[in-house]
């Protein structure tokens, strides 16, 4: 085992936490966007994204180590960012540069809610990751104290 | 008489290590708190059993019982607590709490040490 190791796992925590929180705000910032992406010659609205996290990394040292020590702790991981696939919002709004024929709007299919529950738990656990990291570096501190 | 390797020496740096790994424990649950399908870890120590099946050796080149001390922690699945609608089991409460004290811990260890090394300054000193 590492000297740093219980630092680097909370801080990939941080990271994925962070990461959590970029596409949250990405989301909250696009709820609006009716061109996201352009297919088959036409403006799709913004999807809204998710991020999907898994534990550890499958790396030969991690597969190695759980072979040994029976124990997988690498921290966590970001296995990617997805798309969710519910369907968008179709509002009436004829005025709208992005209306079809019938006068409606396709709207991105974000949740402000959503995003806001989601943000909470972020910043809660970052706040936890942070604790995490605190109390390490403060036992590693302690331990250079010995012999003084 | 051998100065560093005493029992006491001995146990304080076994239980250094417990809580290191400990910690790493704790930061791992805390990273993967939302991670579909984690089960929280924890480091439980075995000394007390170690020490329980204590034998006498009949013989100078027989493995000795209980005073090993690479094998006195290690790291088990929880798995015996309430599960997430995501197959997640991370007690952020609960890690926090084993945070703070394996903090409190891992010091009041540090300091023992610090004890038995200022004992020996002082007898090195001859008592000056």
């Amino acid at each position: 085992m590492g000297v740093f190791d219980a630092m680097n796992v909370s801080a990939s925590g941080l990271t994925a936490q962070r990461l959590r929180m970029d596409v949250a705000s990405s989301n909250m910032a696009n709820v609006d966007s009716t061109r996201g992406e352009f297919k088959n010659g036409v403006w799709e609205p913004y999807r809204r994204k998710m991020v999907v996290l898994g534990a550890g990394e499958s790396s030969f040292k991690n597969m190695f180590n759980k072979a040994v020590n029976n124990g997988k702790m690498s921290g966590v991981k970001v296995n990617g960012v997805v798309n969710d696939q519910t369907p968008f919002k179709t509002v009436y709004q004829p005025e709208h540069p992005d209306a079809n024929e019938e006068g409606f709007v396709q709207l991105p299919n974000v949740d402000p809610l959503k995003e806001m529950v989601d943000l909470m738990s972020a910043t809660r656990s970052y706040e936890a990751n942070v604790t995490a990291l605190n109390a390490a570096k403060g036992m590693y501190l302690k331990a250079l104290e010995i012999g003084r | 008489m051998d100065l560093f390797s005493s029992s006491v020496m001995k146990n304080l740096e076994m239980a250094l290590d417990g809580s290191a790994l400990k910690q790493k424990t704790i930061s791992n649950n805390l990273a993967n708190v939302d991670t579909p399908g984690y089960k929280a870890k924890e480091t439980v120590f075995n000394q007390e059993l170690k020490k329980s099946l204590q034998a006498h050796r009949t013989d100078q080149r027989h493995f000795s019982f209980g005073t090993e001390s690479s094998s006195s922690f290690h790291v088990k699945e929880k798995t015996n607590t309430v599960m997430n609608h995501n197959g997640n089991n991370v007690d952020v409460d609960k890690e926090m709490a084993e945070l703070a004290k394996n903090q409190l811990y891992y010091q009041t260890l540090v300091q023992r040490i610090n004890g038995k090394f200022n004992s020996i300054k002082m007898v090195v000193k001859g008592g000056r």
